[in-house]
C-alpha cells in the first residue's frame, strides 16, 4: 500500500470536468516530478488532494496512510501531514504572518509552543530560506514580491514538517539563487524520508532535486508514469512526442485560471 | 496612569491637555464644550444603551475619542460641531448587541476644521444595526475621512449609510468615505449605501463601498496549514478589525477587543 493512493479520480470545477480518472501512488521517500502542458489539471490535482472547496470530486478515491482523505476537512488533511505550496499564495490583509505561522505550528501540537521557542524555530527557518525576518512580522503575503511569497511557502513547509510536500510551480518567479535555496531545503527534507510531488516547467529545479519518478498529466489523465528521463525529453522536445508515440491528442492549451471569477452584482466583490 | 473620570461639573476645570474617561450616563443629552486650545483624549469604555452625545469644539481644540461598546445598544447618537482649526478623531469599536439605529453627525463649520471617523463593527446572532455617518463640510479647507468596517456573522444585519457633503463655497475641502463589510454566512446581511453630495468644484472627494463574502481562497489557505475554519475566521476577523485598535492607547483595551473577537466569532 502506498503512502498516498489516488484511484480513478474525477473532479470538476463549475460543472466542467478537469480530472478524468487520475491514478497515482506515492510512497515514502519518493520525489515525483509532475509535468504537463498548461491547463491540463496539474494544479487542480494538488488542490483536490488538499481539499479546495471549488473543486468537486465526482468519482474515485484518495487515501493517505490507508485513511480516506476525501472525507477529511482541509485542516485535518494538513494535520495528517499533507502540505501544498501554492502556485499563487493568497495575500491575506491584516493577518499577521507570524500569528498565522504560530497558529499553524500549534495546530499540530498538544500544548502551544512557547513564544521563545516559536521565534527560535521561525528565525532558523527564515535563515534557511534566506527570507528577511521582517517579512515574518508583516501581514500574510501582503505586498510580498512573487519570490518572497514562494519563500514564505517553503518557510511554512519547514515549520510544519509535513509527510507529503506538494509544491506547485514553487520555482516560478524565483531567480537562480532563490531556486538553489529552495532546492537545498528540498534536498534536506528528502533526507528525512519525506515524499515530494513537485510541479515545475523547468528542468533546472529537477536537476537540483533529483526526482525518483516523473509523471505527465494530459487532458486530466496521467499518460506517463515512469523514470525521470522523461523530464529531459520534455525539456528538449516539448510534449509533441507524446502525441506521436502514444497517440494522444493534446487538447488546446488553455490560459490558466488564476483569478477567481466573481458574482455578477457590481458592488459584491470578493474582499481582497 | 488612571484617567480622570469626567462629568458635567469637572469638565470646565480640566487642564488644557488631559486624558480622561467618560461615563455616557453623565453626559447624556448634555452639551460638552471643548474649549479653545484644549487637547482632550477621551476613553468611553462601554456605552449605555441609549446615548446621545453633543460635542461643541471651539477654535483650535483637539479631541481624540475612543469608544468601546460591548453590551446591549438601542441608540447611539453623536453630534459634533467644529469651529476653526478644531480637530476630532473618533475610533469606535462596536461589539454591541441588539437592534440599533445609530447616528453620527459631524459639522465642519469653520475653516480648516478636521474630522476623522473610524468604525469597526461586529454583528452576529440576530443583531440588526445601522450606522448613519454624516460629515458636512460647511466651510473652506475642511478635511474629513470616514472609515467604516464591518463583519457580519450568523443572522446579523449591518447597514452603513450616511452622507458626506461639501457645500458650495467650501473650497479646498477634502473628503473620503470608505465602507467595507465582510459577510461570513449565507444568512448574514451587509449593506453599504454611503452618499457623496458635492456642490463645489474646487475640492477632492473619494469614496469606496464594498460588501464581500469572506474569501474561499483565504480560508483555504489558512486551513490548509492546519488551522480549523473557526481559527481561520477569527484570525481573518481580527486582521480586518485590527486597525481600530490604533485608536486605543491602553493595552488592556486592545486586549479586551481581541478577546471580544475571540468570543464573538
Ligand atoms: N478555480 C477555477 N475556476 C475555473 N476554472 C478552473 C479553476 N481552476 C482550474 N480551472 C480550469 O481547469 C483547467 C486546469 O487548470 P489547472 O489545473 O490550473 O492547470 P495546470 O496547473 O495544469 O496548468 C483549466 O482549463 C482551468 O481553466
Ligand atoms: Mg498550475
Amino acid at each position: 500500500m502506498g503512502k498516498l493512493e489516488i484511484k480513478n479520480l474525477h473532479a470538476s470545477v463549475d460543472g466542467k470536468e478537469i480530472l478524468k480518472g487520475i491514478n497515482l501512488t506515492i510512497n515514502d521517500g519518493e520525489t515525483v516530478a509532475l509535468l504537463g502542458p498548461n491547463g491540463h489539471g496539474k494544479s487542480t490535482l494538488l488542490n483536490v488532494i488538499m481539499g479546495h472547496p471549488r473543486y468537486e470530486v465526482t468519482e474515485g478515491s484518495i487515501t493517505f496512510e490507508g485513511e480516506d482523505v476525501l472525507s477529511m476537512s482541509i485542516d485535518e488533511r494538513a494535520r495528517k501531514g499533507l502540505f501544498l505550496g501554492m502556485q499563487n499564495p493568497s495575500e491575506v490583509p491584516g493577518v499577521s504572518n507570524s500569528d498565522f505561522l504560530r497558529s499553524a505550528v500549534n495546530s499540530r501540537r498538544e500544548k502551544p509552543i512557547s513564544t521563545y521557542n516559536f521565534y527560535k524555530i521561525l528565525d532558523a527557518a527564515s535563515k534557511e530560506v534566506k527570507m528577511p525576518f521582517d517579512l515574518a512580522t508583516r501581514s500574510l503575503n501582503e505586498g510580498f514580491s512573487g519570490g518572497e511569497k514562494k519563500r514564505n511557502e517553503i518557510l511554512q513547509m519547514i515549520l510544519l514538517e509535513p509527510k507529503i510536500c506538494m509544491l506547485d510551480e514553487i520555482d516560478s518567479g524565483l531567480d537562480v539563487d532563490a531556486i538553489q535555496v529552495v532546492a537545498d531545503v528540498i534536498r534536506k527534507e528528502q533526507a528525512n524520508n519525506r515524499a515530494f510531488l513537485v510541479i515545475s516547467h523547468y528542468a533546472r529545479l529537477f536537476d537540483l532535486i533529483h526526482p525518483t519518478r516523473a509523471i505527465v498529466i494530459i487532458n486530466g489523465r496521467v499518460v506517463i508514469d515512469g523514470d525521470p528521463s522523461t523530464i529531459k525529453r520534455i525539456d528538449t522536445q516539448g510534449y509533441e512526442f507524446i502525441k506521436t508515440e502514444l497517440g494522444i491528442s493534446i487538447e488546446k492549451e488553455e490560459p490558466e485560471m488564476n483569478k477567481v471569477s466573481l458574482g455578477s452584482c457590481a458592488v459584491r466583490e470578493a474582499i481582497k | 496612569m488612571e484617567r480622570l473620570l469626567i462629568n458635567k461639573d469637572n469638565i470646565a476645570s480640566l487642564p488644557l491637555v488631559s486624558e480622561v474617561s467618560l461615563d455616557t450616563n453623565s453626559f447624556n443629552n448634555e452639551e460638552m464644550i471643548i474649549k479653545a486650545n484644549q487637547v482632550i483624549d477621551i476613553l468611553i469604555d462601554d456605552l449605555s444603551d441609549e446615548t446621545n452625545l453633543k460635542i461643541n469644539m471651539q477654535k483650535d481644540s483637539k479631541a481624540h475619542i475612543a469608544i468601546l461598546s460591548k453590551n446591549l445598544l438601542k441608540h447611539f447618537e453623536i453630534t459634533a460641531n467644529l469651529e476653526e482649526n478644531a480637530k476630532i478623531e473618533v475610533f469606535f469599536a462596536d461589539f454591541s448587541n441588539g437592534e440599533s439605529h445609530n447616528k453620527v453627525l459631524i459639522n465642519l463649520n469653520k475653516n480648516n476644521a478636521k474630522a476623522f471617523w473610524s468604525l469597526a463593527s461586529l454583528t452576529n446572532g440576530k443583531d440588526n444595526k445601522e450606522f448613519e455617518v454624516s460629515i458636512l463640510h460647511n466651510s473652506t479647507n475642511t478635511i474629513a475621512r470616514s472609515d467604516n468596517y464591518g463583519v457580519c456573522l450568523e443572522e446579523g444585519k449591518l447597514v452603513f449609510s450616511g452622507i458626506s457633503s461639501i457645500k458650495k463655497g467650501a473650497i479646498k475641502s477634502k473628503t473620503r468615505q470608505n465602507a467595507k463589510i465582510m459577510v461570513f454566512d449565507e444568512t448574514a446581511n451587509g449593506i453599504t449605501r454611503p452618499i457623496l453630495k458635492i456642490d463645489e468644484n474646487d475640492i477632492e472627494a473619494g469614496h469606496g463601498a464594498v460588501v464581500g463574502k469572506i474569501s474561499d481562497d483565504h480560508l483555504f489557505y489558512l486551513t490548509s496549514r492546519g488551522l480549523t475554519t473557526l481559527e481561520a475566521k477569527k484570525l481573518i476577523t481580527y486582521g480586518y478589525l485590527k486597525p481600530i485598535m490604533n485608536g486605543f492607547k491602553e493595552e488592556r483595551m486592545k486586549e479586551e477587543i481581541s478577546s471580544l473577537v475571540e468570543k464573538r466569532v
